[in-house]
């Protein structure tokens, strides 16, 4: 009994000495989804993040201070990921937060982050409409449809010689974002949309839509999704014999895309904001370490989150201060060069002055055909 | 007419792996009344095996598939007798819980050993694609619906036929009776859940050298079984089929002619005009329980 009584008073202190010890680290916030649709997805992403955050605590940290990330499950939704937020905000008192992957979670988050004066970066939500809310706090250390829509649709056309262009996108904001901005793009260059047809994450079954797909006679197929996703649609658009050329958004070019997909993934074309293959001596480290690492070449969102903490740590460290509205004016004055080229935020929040490439992928690995930098 | 001909096949197809994905359920809902929320996760763990034995130990194909057999029927046993025991006749909602949180901590567990990268199961037949007329299909599928077809009438077989059958009907008719004609009625609630795990493994490994298996799953092929159970009648096993089918083709058709986004909504409005008009299902099995 008397085991149990002190219990609560043996926990107290046990909490206590932990609150104490935290006092001795710079505290940020990492919001990915671990579990569900796209966990895959959100834990390459927290594999990039932990990768810097062994660089920038093998140089001391920041501010003499041990740098420590608290990783968070958002789910993809924005219920949990809300959830998520005010836990680290509220509990654990961290001084930015990192997230969240979904547009939809991260449109949930602004809010939050807002009211609380926390800076929050994201390096994966590519929805165009998330920077134009006007919330002084938000970073996107990324690309949107957008951008990598301008960027490629010409080069896309031209070079795959496409008459009639047929849009497969995942039924989310993500999926529909980069149909839109795509066939807004393609259109305007003369190539005829005939068909646009949406799928839920995790589909396993795509033998409907390419069915449709052979039907509509397209010679070009768009498809916006992410790796387990894409692989199987153009694993199984191989096993009916469809020659249809695809190029796609989302993360392609990863090694685990191209074991997946098999010889299926040979020839397909995807626009990406980063590939392993990108020739900057800063990539081929990134990659080195990251290959030394997880013993697998990182793919779009290693890179996102790798590229998310420096950001962060880089604002922090220019801020002298962990001080929110400190660190968010430093954000807009980042000067960052990451494996992808050179980031800086503008007036709302939006990076621009890195580099998106067009790869094809070829026998396991993404051949670079064009890049492209984000200008203002 | 030709596109007609596809999506039928496509969806006759996609209607047997759903069948065979379902029947564990209904058969541990029909026959303990366990309504299990792991199903889906039973069946990640097959296929996650399966993955394992084939393509990172490289075994062959059917050896691995034996090997997930056992090991998810000796695995569906302990979480019987271990588990499901200590809540029986309690009514269902302890068993609710009980299954929900078996399936948190499975999918958990694949998380923490496998990762979240999803996965497939070495297959050593074909991918290419076959004509047959205006049809396309690949050599891996049509060995898969004979392989769902052999499977579905064995386990029929075992329920009807045999002795363990025999008793396992017995014993979920009336429980006082089976143990008064000498029927070992625990251990028949721990091979019959043995059985519904078997199912699960064996279509999640079969599935898996087509589709992609991943530790976080489960969700969506629970939801889908459940569809298709209540759609054909809970415990059916001819049900399990029809619902199976009737869900593939129709999603096929629907996606094909009107818009494949929503093509998820299609079971579910299936599931609540079956609720509405035959609320146990086209094949009911009321009848065979006291």
């Amino acid at each position: 009994m008397n085991l149990l009584k002190s219990l609560p008073v043996g926990l107290l202190a046990t909490t206590l000495a932990v609150a104490a010890h935290a006092e001795d680290t710079v505290k940020i916030g990492l919001i990915q989804p671990l579990t569900g649709s796209v966990a895959y997805n959100g834990t390459t992403d927290v594999d990039g993040v932990k990768l810097a955050l062994g660089e920038v605590n093998a140089k001391g940290g920041v501010l003499g201070k041990k740098v420590e990330v608290i990783t968070e499950d958002g789910q993809c939704k924005p219920a949990n990921t809300v959830n998520a937020a005010e836990k680290l905000i509220q509990r654990d008192k961290v001084v930015a937060i990192i997230g969240a992957f979904c547009s939809s979670a991260t449109a949930a988050i602004m809010p939050v982050a807002q009211s609380n004066k926390i800076p929050l970066v994201t390096g994966v939500s590519s929805a165009a409409n998330l920077t134009e809310k006007g919330n002084p706090w938000f970073f996107r250390a990324t690309e949107t449809d957008a951008l990598l829509a301008k960027s490629f649709a010409k080069i896309l056309v031209n070079q795959l010689k496409l008459k009639k262009v047929a849009y497969i996108g995942v039924n989310d904001d993500f999926g529909r974002g980069s149909v839109d901005e795509f066939e807004k793009q393609m259109s305007a260059l003369g190539a005829k949309t005939v068909m646009k047809e949406y799928f839920e994450h995790g589909t396993t079954d795509y033998y409907t839509l390419l069915t449709k797909l052979k039907a509509s006679g397209a010679d070009g197929a768009f498809v916006s999704a992410e790796t387990q996703d894409g692989s199987t649609l153009v694993k199984q658009k191989a096993e009916l014999g469809l020659t249809t050329k695809v190029f796609g958004v989302g993360s392609w070019a990863t090694a685990d895309f191209m074991k997946l997909a098999g010889n299926a993934a040979n020839g397909i074309y995807a626009a990406v904001p980063y590939a392993s293959t990108m020739d900057s001596p800063k990539n081929q480290a990134f990659v080195k370490a990251y290959e030394a690492a997880y013993k697998v070449a990182p793919g779009k969102y290693s890179a996102a989150g790798y590229n998310s903490l420096h950001i962060l740590v880089d604002a922090i460290a220019r801020a002298k201060s962990t001080e929110a509205d400190k660190i968010r004016q430093a954000l807009h004055q980042t000067n960052y060069e990451g494996p992808n080229g050179h980031f800086q935020f503008d007036d709302k929040g939006q990076a621009t002055g890195f580099t998106v490439v067009l790869v094809q992928l070829e026998n396991g690995t993404p051949k670079v055909v064009a890049k492209n930098t984000v200008e203002k | 007419m030709d596109l007609f001909l596809q999506l039928a096949a496509n969806g006759l197809v996609t209607g047997t792996f759903y069948a065979l994905s379902a029947l564990g359920l209904t058969l541990v809902f029909g026959l303990m009344r366990v309504v299990n929320f792991a199903h889906g996760e039973l069946y990640m763990v097959g296929g996650l095996i399966g993955w394992a034995l084939t393509a990172v130990l490289g075994w062959n194909y059917f050896l691995a598939l034996v090997t997930v057999i056992a090991a998810l029927g000796i695995g569906g046993y302990v979480i019987d007798q271990v588990l499901i025991a200590r809540v029986r006749g309690q009514g269902e909602e302890p068993t609710i819980l009980l299954t929900i949180g078996l399936s948190i901590f499975l999918a958990n567990t694949a998380l923490l050993i496998v990762g979240t990268t999803p996965v497939t199961v070495a297959s050593p037949f074909a991918s290419k694609p076959l004509f047959l007329g205006p049809v396309v299909i690949t050599q891996a599928r049509l060995v898969l619906v004979a392989i769902c077809a052999l499977l579905i009438v064995g386990a029929n077989l075992l329920i009807r036929k045999t002795k363990l059958g025999r008793a396992m009907r017995a014993t979920f008719q009336d429980t006082m009776a089976a143990q008064l004609v000498g029927i070992r009625t625990a251990h028949i609630y721990g091979f019959t859940f043995a059985l519904g795990a078997t199912l699960a493994g064996a279509a999640g490994m079969l599935l898996g050298s087509i589709y992609t298996v991943e530790a976080s799953m489960g969700g969506v092929i629970s939801l889908k079984a459940f569809v298709i159970v209540i759609l054909g009648g809970m415990g059916s096993f001819a049900g399990a089929i029809v619902g199976g089918l009737i869900l593939g083709l129709s999603e096929a058709l629907w996606g094909g002619y009107v818009a494949t986004g929503y093509v998820d909504a299609i079971g579910f409005a299936l599931v609540i005009v079956t609720l509405l008009v035959r609320p146990y299902g086209l094949f009911s099995v009321r009848a065979e329980r006291a």
